[in-house]
């Protein structure tokens, strides 16, 4: 009977430990908001990969690329797509990969691309801008790809083919050892025009 | 009911290092393996005078890429020159290339960091430097050796100062190669 109780005592001690370390291990999304600005971010943090996302007002975008030879029209292009200041920092112990191209925003049952650099310069063509504007936008927005080694980061903006003020939940993979990771940043939510 | 209690474990285990896996920021630069020749270039800086690379052979260069409207690259802007300061006088040159501003715009910028860089600036007006080197964001910063080859990388801001870069640093000074 008490080699029973002892084995019994074990077992839920083994099993206490497992749901404090699984608890503690489980990514979640944290939420903070501005209180001046009412400017609202994300950030989650899976397998040591970090990955933040902060709104990027209208009037932020607008200012921000006007200033750097975008004419109104395209300024106003960029302005009103749902646009993030992106921040993702390898802080685990393996080198990491990244596309893109992988990543998906999430609305209900389906799932969505981001709008890339790349589409968004074909837009820029066709509005014949001049060239210290297009290298600011390339190298203003988060990498298309990118290796990360351990202690590696990088910001840019993201872009998600969203009105102002919808929101989504955001699958982000990378390549860790030769394995495609994912993490999910939910309730994410675009800026509301001011 | 052992076997289930050694699963627990085990499983605990692998969780708790894989968490351990995640550390503070690190500071220090990353080596690049295959040490690839660095590419060369030809710029001009905020006075008009022409550096090339190749020209700067027998010394250690660290190249950082920037732009004045990235924040990682302002904060890091002047930990860089505290690193100048600390090693500029030791066969140690830094080349900060800018990506595709004006000699006024980026004038202005830096007039107003603390300390104020009086290491080069040199001005990639075109960002065809920045396209010819593996760089797919801002800052980015590589560090070549007396022969020229690419020995550092750090992708991201650092602190230029901080104990540990600065040793990594010293060490490959130290080298006679």
């Amino acid at each position: 009977m008490r080699y029973f109780r002892k084995r019994t005592r074990h077992f839920w001690t083994a099993l206490v430990c497992f749901a404090a370390v699984a608890g503690a291990s489980a990514a979640e999304t944290r939420h903070a908001k501005d209180a001046e600005t009412g400017i609202e971010s994300w950030e989650t943090q899976e397998l040591g990969v970090n990955l933040s996302l902060t709104q990027m007002l209208p009037d932020q975008a607008r200012a921000f690329y006007l200033a750097r030879g975008f004419d109104r029209e395209a300024a106003e292009a960029y302005a009103s797509a749902c646009v993030f200041q992106t921040v993702m920092r390898n802080e685990s112990s393996a080198p990491i990969t990244f596309h893109l191209g992988d990543w998906r925003m999430l609305r209900g049952k389906r799932a969505f691309k981001l709008k890339t650099e790349p589409e968004w310069q074909h837009e820029w063509e066709r509005h014949q801008l001049a060239g210290p504007a297009r290298i600011a936008f390339r190298w203003a927005q988060f990498p298309l790809e990118q290796d990360f080694e351990p202690g590696d980061w990088n910001q840019g903006m993201t872009t998600y083919p969203l009105p102002r003020g919808a929101c989504f939940d955001l699958k982000f993979k990378w390549r860790m050892g030769g394995k495609m990771r994912e993490g999910i940043l939910k309730g994410v939510c675009c800026a509301q025009d001011r | 009911m052992r076997r289930i209690v050694k699963l627990l474990v085990g499983i605990s285990i692998v969780l708790f290092a894989l968490m351990a896996g995640a550390t503070e920021p690190k500071q220090g630069l990353t080596v690049v393996a295959d040490r690839p020749e660095a590419r060369e270039f030809s710029l001009k800086d905020m006075d008009g005078k022409g550096w090339r690379l190749s020209e700067l052979r027998g010394k250690v260069v660290l190249i950082n890429f920037w732009a004045s409207w990235c924040p990682p690259c302002r904060r890091e802007l002047p930990s860089l020159e505290r690193l100048w300061r600390l090693l500029g006088s030791e066969n140690f040159v830094v080349l900060a290339i800018n990506a595709g501003e004006d000699a006024d715009m980026v004038f202005a910028f830096t007039g107003m960091l603390e300390p104020a860089p009086t290491f080069p600036i040199l001005l990639d007006r075109d960002s065809s430097v920045l396209g010819n080197w593996p760089v797919k964001g801002l800052p980015t910063t590589f560090v070549v050796d007396k022969k020229g080859r690419i020995v550092y990388r750090a992708v991201g801001g650092r602190e230029f100062d901080a104990p540990e870069l600065v040793g990594q640093l010293r060490s490959l000074l130290r080298k006679e190669h």
